[in-house]
C-alpha cells in the first residue's frame, strides 16, 4: 500500500501544545488524536479547514507559510497577489490605494488583486454551464479545504469538482504572461500570494490536478496586515482612490465571500458556508437524494474567505466593508463608462492553462486496500464498539468510541485507552492501578496527574 | 458484514437514514467510487418507496467481500401490478406524497437501472419484497 505525501500548513506545535483535546473534538474529518500529551494530526484526513486552529487556548496549533522576507534577494521584480478579503481589513477610512501603495512600499514593484481573475472564471462558468455531459451538480473547486474535504469524506463525489484553477492561479499564470516579454528572466520574478487561510497555502504549494504551481511564496495575512497597518498609521497621503480608473468589475471583489459565485453559474445553485453545513449537504448529495441542482458554491469557512483563520479582523466587518467598497465602484462605474480589464485580452491563452486533471479520492476513511480484509476490520470494530460506554468522552485521546475501536484495529491503541474499561478490568484483577496510571500517561503525557492532590491536598502524589 | 434497519411508513424527514448508513460503511472499504454512488441512489429510492407507499419495513444488508445484497422487506398494499410499477413514470403516489417531492414514478426503474440484479416480489394487501445486488467489480 502505497502512502501518498500529503503537504499541510496546519502545524502543532508540541513544546507548547499540552494536548488539551479541544482540537480533537472540533475536527469534522476525525483526524486528531492525543499521543503522549500532545494532539496529533493524521494527515491522510486532515483538509486544513483550521477549525483546531480557531479553538486552540494555547496557540499551539500555527500556520506553516513562507515567511514575507523569504526570497527577497532572489527575486528582481516581485509582485503581491492579494486577495480582496485583505482590503477589507482596514476601516473605510483607507483607501484601496493607500493600502496597495503601503504593500509596494514593502518591497513591491506590483499589486495586483486576485479578483480580477474572477472576470476569466464568469466566463468559463458561461461556457460550462452549456455543457450537458458534466456531472451535475458541479461543484465550485474554488475553496481548497472543500475540494480536500471532498477527497477524503465524500470519495464518490470527487468528479462533480469543477476541473478549473481557482482565480490565484488564474492571475498568477496571467502575471507570468505579461511579464514574459520584459528583460526581466522568469526566475528573476517573484509572485507571492497572501492567503486568508490554511488551505490555500497548500493549494498554492501543491494544487491538486496540478504539476506545479506558479505561485513562488505564499504569506499569512496577518504578517502583511502588521506591516502594512504600521505603514499606513504613518503615511499621510491622500485618498486619491476615486480618481483611479478600476479594471475591477464591482461584484467580483465579493466571489470570495458567500453567494455571489453562485449567481455566474445558470441554472439552480446553492451557496453553503461553514464545513458543518457543507459536510451535513455533501452527506444528503452522496446518498443521491438531491438530483436536480446545477451547480454548488461551497465555503468551508463561515461567511467565506472573509472568516479565514489567518483573517487578522472580523468577518462580519470585512463582509460590510467589501459591501460599501462594491458601491463605490458601482457609482464610478456610472462616471467612467465600461470596466476594462487587461486580464480578459488574454482569455484565450488562459483557457488553454486553466483546466486541471481530474480530482482523485484520498484514502483517508479506508481500513485496508483489500475489500477482504477490510470487511474483517470492520467487523472487529463493530465488536469492539459495541464493549465501549459509547458517551465519547475523549478521556481515551480519541474523538469518539468508534474512533477508539478504529485505532485498537488498526494497531495504534487498547482496550485499556478507556477509563471505563479500565475499572471492569482493575475490578477483575486483569490490571493493576498502576498499570492503569501508565496508560493514562502514554496518552496525556507523563507527569499529567501529578497535579493533584491527594488527602484533601495535604500529599501530593509521587 | 450484516446490516439491519428499520423503516417507518411516513416518515419522510427520516427517510434516507439507512441508505446513509450503508454508504458510510461501504466507504471504508476499497470500492470504486462510482459502485459506492450506485448503491447509495438504489438504497435511497427503495427506502422512499417504503416511506411513501408502506406501513414499515427492514432493510437487510450483507457485504461480501464482492458484492453487497439487499432486502428490503415492507408490510403494505403490494403492488398489483409489477410490470406497470416497472415502467417510468408510473406512480400511485398520493397528492400529497407528490407534493413531497416524491412519487415521480422513477422510483423502481432507477433502482433496476442501478443495480446489477433486482427482484420484485409483491402480494397485494400483505407487503413487497425487493431484493437487489450490486457487484463491486
Amino acid at each position: 500500500m502505497t502512502t501518498p505525501q500529503y503537504i499541510h500548513a496546519i502545524q502543532i506545535d508540541t513544546e507548547i501544545c499540552i494536548g488539551c483535546s479541544h482540537c480533537m473534538r472540533v475536527c469534522s474529518t476525525q483526524a486528531i488524536r492525543i499521543v503522549d500529551g500532545h494532539a496529533s494530526i493524521s494527515p491522510e484526513r486532515c483538509v486544513d479547514c483550521g477549525e483546531c486552529y480557531r479553538v486552540c487556548p494555547m496557540e499551539a496549533i500555527y500556520v506553516k507559510d513562507d515567511r514575507l522576507a523569504k526570497g527577497s534577494k532572489d527575486y528582481i521584480y516581485k509582485i503581491a497577489l492579494v486577495p480582496a478579503v485583505f482590503f477589507g481589513q482596514f476601516p473605510v477610512k483607507y483607501s484601496v490605494t493607500q493600502i496597495s501603495d503601503a504593500i509596494r512600499e514593502l518591497g513591491f514593484n506590483e499589486v495586483f488583486e486576485v479578483e480580477q481573475a474572477v472576470d476569466f472564471i464568469k466566463s468559463e462558468y458561461k461556457r460550462i454551464a452549456k455543457d450537458k455531459d458534466i456531472v451535475r451538480p458541479v461543484i465550485s473547486s474554488f475553496c481548497p479545504s472543500v475540494v480536500r474535504l471532498i477527497q477524503v469524506m465524500f470519495p464518490s463525489l470527487t468528479e462533480n469538482i469543477l476541473q478549473l484553477k481557482p482565480p490565484h492561479d488564474i492571475a498568477a499564470i496571467y502575471l507570468r504572461e505579461i511579464n514574459s516579454t520584459t528583460n526581466i528572466r522568469p526566475e528573476e520574478i517573484g509572485i507571492y500570494y497572501f492567503t486568508p487561510c490554511a488551505a490555500k497555502i497548500v493549494a498554492a504549494k501543491a494544487p491538486e490536478g496540478e504539476d506545479e504551481s506558479p505561485i513562488d511564496v505564499v504569506v499569512s495575512m496577518r504578517e502583511l496586515y502588521n506591516k502594512v497597518y504600521k505603514l499606513l498609521i504613518e503615511n499621510k497621503s491622500d485618498k486619491d482612490d476615486l480618481k483611479r480608473r478600476s479594471s475591477m468589475t464591482s461584484d467580483s471583489i465579493k466571489w470570495s465571500l458567500s453567494g455571489t459565485e453562485r449567481e455566474y453559474f445558470r441554472g439552480r445553485s446553492l451557496a453553503i458556508d461553514g464545513v458543518e453545513n457543507v459536510i451535513q449537504f455533501l452527506e444528503i448529495l452522496e446518498s443521491g437524494r438531491i438530483s436536480d441542482i446545477d451547480f454548488l458554491e461551497l465555503r468551508v469557512c463561515d461567511q467565506g474567505c472573509a472568516g479565514g483563520i489567518v483573517c487578522p479582523g472580523n468577518r462580519f466587518l470585512a463582509v460590510e466593508r467589501i459591501g460599501e467598497r462594491q458601491k463605490r465602484l458601482q457609482e464610478r462605474l456610472k462616471e467612467n463608462k465600461k470596466v476594462l480589464n487587461p486580464l480578459m485580452e488574454y482569455a484565450k491563452e488562459l483557457q488553454k492553462v486553466s483546466k486541471v486533471k481530474e480530482i482523485t479520492p484520498r484514502k483517508g476513511l479506508l481500513l485496508d486496500e483489500n475489500v477482504e480484509i477490510a470487511l474483517q476490520k470492520m467487523a472487529k470494530i463493530k465488536t469492539l464498539n459495541s464493549y465501549l460506554p459509547g458517551f465519547d468522552c475523549g478521556a481515551c485521546g480519541a474523538p469518539t468510541c468508534k474512533n477508539l475501536a478504529e485505532d485498537i484495529v488498526k494497531g495504534n491503541a487498547s482496550m485499556s485507552y478507556c477509563i471505563f474499561v479500565q475499572r471492569i478490568m482493575e475490578k477483575n484483577y486483569k490490571l493493576s492501578p498502576e498499570q492503569a496510571f501508565l496508560t493514562i500517561e502514554k496518552i496525556w503525557g507523563k507527569n499529567r496527574l501529578n497535579k493533584y492532590k491527594d488527602n484533601y491536598g495535604e500529599k501530593e502524589v509521587e | 458484514m450484516k446490516m439491519q434497519f428499520d423503516i417507518a411508513g411516513g416518515d419522510f424527514s427520516a427517510a434516507g437514514g439507512a441508505s446513509s448508513e450503508v454508504k458510510k460503511t461501504l466507504k471504508q472499504l476499497n470500492i470504486p467510487p462510482a459502485t459506492i454512488r450506485r448503491i447509495a441512489v438504489a438504497l435511497y429510492e427503495a427506502e422512499v418507496n417504503v416511506v411513501a407507499h408502506a406501513y414499515s419495513g427492514v432493510m437487510s444488508v450483507e457485504i461480501s467481500p464482492t458484492n453487497i445484497w439487499v432486502q428490503i422487506a415492507d408490510k403494505g398494499p403490494g403492488i398489483p401490478n409489477i410490470d406497470k410499477a416497472m415502467e417510468e413514470g408510473f406512480s400511485t403516489a398520493s397528492d400529497h406524497v407528490r407534493q413531497m417531492g416524491f412519487g415521480a414514478g422513477m422510483g423502481l426503474p432507477n433502482i433496476k437501472k442501478n443495480t446489477d440484479s433486482m427482484e420484485l416480489k409483491s402480494v397485494p394487501g400483505e407487503g413487497t419484497t425487493l431484493e437487489i445486488t450490486v457487484n463491486f467489480n
